[in-house]
């Protein structure tokens, strides 16, 4: 699988975590370019539809980045996230998406270097893993 | 290139070579070349540097020439840029939603080493943004009316300089103060540290400015009920207790005189007393005075009414009734203020059961001219006290009492000596301390000047260890602790720290705001907007989202008015934000999913309608309704489903 080029996406909300990634790209922090990345408002945004449909589309992965618990531009969009990415990893499972292929994190605008750490850890993640394979059912759902 | 793809849109790409920052590592012929390919863009443009003016000049003269109404720009990060450039597209009659960036500076270029990955990034992100762009409805600037009165909510010396700084603009503004009368604690003090200026002196000129101030309404002995709106449009319910006294009372204290009834006066921390009818001190604003109901033997067992016949202006009045005011403001200002930190939880420094041990604050009410003794520590006939102890800590940094450093005791226990070396100057004065904290040259300065008087400041280096102990055979005071050889004194002073005031909890949640650990407000930003509040519209001076001195209390009123006049302008409407939420009334099933989500309890149920509706004017545009909807009715202006899924699909097949 040496030519696996991971597809990975990532929502990023707009205050803090694509604050640390423009920062990371400022301080030329490589990572790899497979991550290509979402802005929304805030992490709260993303619909766990949104996630299914990248996997749908195509994403071997899927990181969901906001701003660290308590620092929520909109106070708590980022606890409504959490609340329901941990009902999403669950579901994921089901449609045969291992676990690790999703990825939920906090990161703020400073932290260009956490956010450089995370999009390493998560192409590693998705690396040993190998593409996503969806079988029978879903696969012919996600044909559609 | 062909249009067919692009339906009614012509679409242009801007392509930024940022200097040669973006171009060296992504290839822009490439680019144009799969642009061209692809079709759903009319024109590539290129620019060397589109946010200087020559390329701001070609921007401009491309989107007009080219009669464009939809426009990629792939450049740097959209936080720098996108205003820019949509502010120059409106100017072309463009709505500011149809100017997208891609991100292939800081997301591309600048994070990726191999050209080849670099320009197929680019490509993706370029595509994901076209995809999206034709998705986009126009955005609307919205405005509303505000009122630009301000009510305060504390009318400490941070409330005060507030209102006195708006005031002076004509705009109205209300003291809503719970106590009798405004002044705060700054009315307890007799000098204010480093500087030892005169507080009443300070202070006297101040009230009747405030007083005489045709712009400032003061409702005392007043409670905030209740807190309804928004930025530019608060509706604030007051209840004013019933004073029993009417305002023609000049505080001419005659009555004090004949009334029966005497109780501890709190305003000075209960060392000595007042009567039933009372003021709290000469030149209070509002002056008249007030009965204190639960002890006033008119009201108890209706045995008294000697004030009524000694009062030369017929004042009193108990029939007086509790009223309720209904007040418009564009804004709230929190300043009401802080408690001293109480020492219950540290019998072992022997506050309250050993005579001569003192509370900074109450030796201060002790020596001031406004407390209860006129300004005496001891009676005339005591002896003379020769030495003092002063703790610094107390009761702080501690689990048992307050968590953290005030960052303001260690001046007030200097100052306890100042003060002390004044009335008794040959008194011996020792500071016991660990940590010393001055948080400016002039503190630390007035520090070194103590000591250079002859304080010796020792140094404990684990405060819990200190012990205040007097046997009944003992003459002194006995102070002992971890690091240094027990002295004998005949003042201890306990230096304790600041505490939230008691009404935070309740205005928390009557503002629905959120309070930090240590139970002060949490600022709207820590650097950027410290007395600003989670609320947008609502303000904190002083103590409310920290401990402040009185110096930067004022500083903190003035900056809270600074903010407030800039954006309350009498006769201007406010710019509401512009990517609210809008829920589609035909679509929403009633499930109230959206309304627990919304952090701004912006979402209110209509139950004849029996739908959900978004109040757009509290709106500040997140979108977690929007993913909290299970029928998809809710749509987030410039990032609805349909939007984001054409950036999935673009980001993906690029
Ligand atoms: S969650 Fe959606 S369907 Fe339910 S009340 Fe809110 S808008 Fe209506
Ligand atoms: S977008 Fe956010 S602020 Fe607006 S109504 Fe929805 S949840 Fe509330
Ligand atoms: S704004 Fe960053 S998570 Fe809400």
């Amino acid at each position: 699988m040496a030519d696996f080029k991971p597809k990975i996406v990532a929502f990023l909300c707009n205050w803090c975590s694509y604050e640390g990634a423009d920062k990371a790209g400022g301080q030329k922090l490589n990572y790899y370019a497979g991550i290509k990345i979402i802005r929304v408002m805030c992490s709260g945004r993303v619909d766990p539809y949104f996630v299914l449909k990248a996997f749908r589309e195509g994403a071997d992965g899927v990181m969901v980045l906001g701003c660290h618990p308590g620092d929520c531009h909109y106070r708590k969009g980022n606890i409504s996230a959490l609340k329901r990415m941990r009902l999403l990893e669950k579901m994921i499972v089901q449609f045969g998406v291992e676990r690790e292929r999703f990825m939920l994190d906090w990161i703020s605008a400073g932290e260009s270097e956490k956010f450089q750490k995370t999009a390493e850890k998560m192409t590693s993640r998705i690396l040993n893993l190998g593409p996503l394979k969806l079988e029978g059912y879903v696969k012919r759902k996600a044909a559609q | 290139m062909p249009g067919s793809k692009t339906g009614d849109k012509k679409t242009v790409l801007f392509l930024c070579k940022c200097s040669s920052n973006i171009s060296n590592i992504v290839d822009f012929e490439e680019i144009k070349r799969w642009a061209g390919e692809k079709g759903d863009t009319n024109i590539a443009a290129v620019s060397n540097l589109l946010c200087a003016p020559d390329g701001k000049k070609f921007f401009s003269e491309v989107i007009k020439k080219k009669n464009v109404n939809n426009i990629i720009i792939a450049a740097c990060s959209p936080k720098l840029h996108e205003k820019t450039f949509q502010d120059i597209a409106e100017k072309n009659n463009i709505n500011m939603s149809r100017v997208r960036m891609a991100n292939i500076r800081e997301q591309c270029a600048w994070v990726t080493a191999d050209k080849n990955e670099a320009t197929e990034k680019a490509k993706s992100l370029i595509n994901a943004a076209i995809k999206r762009s034709f998705l986009s409805e126009d955005l609307k600037r919205r405005t509303m009316k505000a009122y630009s009165d301000v009510l305060i909510i504390g009318g400490g010396i941070a409330g005060i300089e507030t209102a006195r700084t708006i005031s002076k603009t004509g705009r109205k503004v209300y003291i809503v103060e719970k106590n009798i009368t405004i002044g705060g604690s700054v009315m307890k003090t007799e000098d204010l540290a480093p500087s030892m200026e005169c507080s009443p002196c300070l202070m006297a000129p101040i009230l009747s400015d405030v007083r005489d101030d045709p712009n400032i309404e003061v409702l005392a002995n007043a409670e905030i009920t209740n807190i309804l709106g928004f930025f530019g449009n608060f509706n604030v319910t007051i209840k004013e207790k019933p004073r029993y006294v009417e305002d023609n009372c000049i505080a001419c204290e005659e009555c004090f005189k004949v009334c029966p009834v005497s109780v501890k006066n709190e305003f000075h921390y209960s060392l000595g007393e007042r009567k039933a009818i009372y003021t709290l001190f000469p030149g209070a604003v509002p002056a008249s005075a007030v009965i204190d109901k639960n002890i006033c033997k008119h009201f108890t067992d209706n045995s008294c009414d000697k004030c009524v016949s000694v009062c030369p202006f017929g004042s009193i009045n108990f029939d007086q009734e509790e009223k309720t005011t209904a007040i418009n403001a564009g804004s709230i200002v929190i300043s009401t203020g802080f408690k001293p930190g109480d020492l219950a939880g540290f019998p072992e420094l022997g506050h309250k059961s050993i005579n001569d041990v003192y509370t900074t604050y109450e030796l201060e009410s002790l020596l001031s001219t406004n407390g209860p003794t006129g300004g005496k520590l001891k009676p005339d006939d005591e002896k003379i006290p020769a030495s003092a102890a002063i703790i610094h800590c107390a009761g702080s940094m501690d689990s048992r009492g307050i968590p953290y450093c005030s960052s303001i005791c260690c001046t007030h226990a200097v100052k306890a000596g100042e003060m002390l070396g004044k009335v008794y100057p040959a008194i011996r004065v020792f500071n016991i301390h660990n940590d010393l904290v001055f948080t400016d040259p002039e503190e630390h300065q007035f520090y070194k000047k103590q000591k250079a008087k002859g304080t010796t400041f020792i140094k404990c280096f684990d405060l819990s260890s200190i012990k205040i102990t007097k046997t009944p055979d003992d003459e002194k005071i006995k102070i002992s602790g971890y690091g240094f050889e027990p002295i004998s004194v005949d003042i201890a002073v306990l230096a304790t720290g600041f505490k939230p005031a008691d009404d935070f909890k309740e205005l928390a949640k009557i503002m629905d705001l959120a309070l930090d650990k240590n139970g002060f407000f949490r600022p709207g930003h820590r650097i950027l907007h410290t007395t600003a509040s989670e609320q947008d519209g609502i303000y904190s001076a002083g103590c409310a989202s920290k401990p402040v001195n009185a110096a930067a209390a004022c500083t903190q009123a003035q900056a809270v008015a600074g903010d407030i006049m800039s954006r309350l302008i009498p006769g201007r409407e406010i710019e509401l934000e512009i990517f609210t939420s809008f829920i589609d009334e035909e679509k929403c099933a009633g499930c109230k999913m959206c309304i627990p989500a919304c952090p701004f309890k912006s979402i209110y149920y209509d139950p004849e309608r029996k739908i959900s509706i978004i109040n757009e004017a509290l709106c500040r545009g997140c979108g977690t309704c929007t993913a909290a909807c299970p029928s998809g009715s809710i749509f987030a202006r410039h990032y609805t489903d349909n939007e984001i899924n054409a950036e999935i699909e673009g980001i993906l097949h690029g």
